[in-house]
């Protein structure tokens, strides 16, 4: 099914076949009107055809030349020069992808393992409670350890002047 | 217009001479140039209305066929298929032109300052200098409206006037289907008819 756009631009060419002609023009609203368009249509074509067809091409030889120029230089090179004066050949491509991963996983193993203590403290809690009284000892610590293997609690003090009798009682 | 006798003739040679470009034979194709460049380089000059790009459209047309040469079939004629190359190349040129540019396309000065002063331009009989000057307004004036075009329309209506070539033929050198070449020459046309109304009504 043809557009209108399609039917008027074969009828101004006389491309419409004898049936497609007299439905097209039996459509048309205003014939007369149509007809004077028709003939403006033809007329710019005939000044299109007169203004525009004939624009020289001056130095034809010379064109001709540059052209041989153009393709014996073309075939001087080699097909896949494009491709080779990239430095990312596809093998390049591929290796380089593998190096940097396994850089990448070297530097990943190596800073996991660093935050991983190389061995690991027999202590469950190194130090579980530091408190001394300043005004008896100013200068003493005292620190619990827990055995884990052992199951054994140990008590470390340091600086202690003297035991408080009234510790002893608790 | 060639008869089909001088068409038919033309045909076998030009098989021909593709059979010799496909084989590698630049004489081939240098006889195939002689042939179409002046209707190539005067489309192209048309569209895009600059002797220098269309040199250089038309050159890089002619390169291009020379490269996909192999790749020709025989399906078509010659011309057609050149020609498809031909469009191709300028109206990309043209859509690339129009998105850096903004869309101005035609300038005046370019014209006059790209006129060779040693180029064989001169007619033999010339006109009296008013006659050349109203030429030259009418022409600048086409010029003109003929931009106003989108490209694919330029080419559709400078192949069917210009080249006088048909539905089909020019349906294959866009890559189109016959349908919207006729649509987009009815928009031309409109188009065309009413920025060049006074012109072609009083010439």
């Amino acid at each position: 099914m043809k557009t209108f756009e399609e039917k008027w631009t074969a009828w101004l060419d006389g491309q419409l076949s004898r049936r497609e002609l007299s439905e097209f023009e039996a459509s048309l609203p205003d014939k007369a009107a149509a007809q004077a368009e028709k003939a403006e249509a033809k007329k710019l074509g005939e000044l299109l055809k007169r203004e525009l067809s004939a624009h020289p091409l001056t130095n034809e030889e010379f064109f001709s030349h540059q052209l041989r120029e153009r393709i014996v230089q073309e075939s001087r090179e080699p097909a896949g020069v494009g491709i080779r004066r990239s430095w990312w050949t596809i093998p390049r491509l591929l290796w380089a992808g593998a190096a940097s991963l396994a850089v990448f996983l070297i530097f990943t193993f190596a800073v996991m393992h660093e935050q991983n203590p190389a061995e690991e403290s027999q202590y469950l809690t190194q130090i579980l409670n530091a408190r001394v009284d300043p005004v008896v000892s100013p200068n003493a610590t005292v620190s619990i350890f827990e055995v884990k293997q052992d199951r054994v609690t140990v008590l470390w003090t340091e600086g202690l002047q003297s035991l408080p009798a009234d510790y002893a009682a608790k | 217009m060639q008869t089909e006798a001088t068409l038919a003739q033309s045909d076998v040679s030009e098989l021909d001479l593709v059979k010799r470009c496909q084989a590698g034979d630049t004489e081939g194709f240098d006889e195939l140039v002689t042939r179409y460049r002046t209707r190539v380089f005067g489309m192209i000059y048309n569209m895009v209305h600059s002797e220098q790009d269309a040199w250089d459209l038309a050159q890089d047309s002619f390169l291009k066929a020379w490269k996909s040469i192999g790749r020709f079939r025989g399906q078509s004629s010659f011309y057609t298929w050149i020609y498809r190359i031909v469009m191709n190349v300028t109206i990309d040129w043209l859509r690339k032109k129009q998105i850096k540019g903004g869309g101005a396309e035609f300038d005046d000065t370019i014209q006059l300052t790209q006129i060779d002063p040693a180029s064989k331009t001169v007619p033999k009989t010339e006109p009296l200098p008013h006659q050349a000057m109203e030429r030259d307004e009418i022409r600048a004036r086409i010029e003109k409206a003929i931009a106003e075009l989108s490209p694919e329309q330029r080419a559709v209506i400078l192949m069917k006037e210009i080249d006088d070539m048909q539905y089909h033929e020019i349906a294959e050198a866009l890559g189109c289907s016959i349908g919207t070449v006729m649509s987009r020459l009815f928009y031309a046309r409109k188009k065309l008819q009413n920025l060049l109304r006074d012109v072609y009504e009083n010439v």
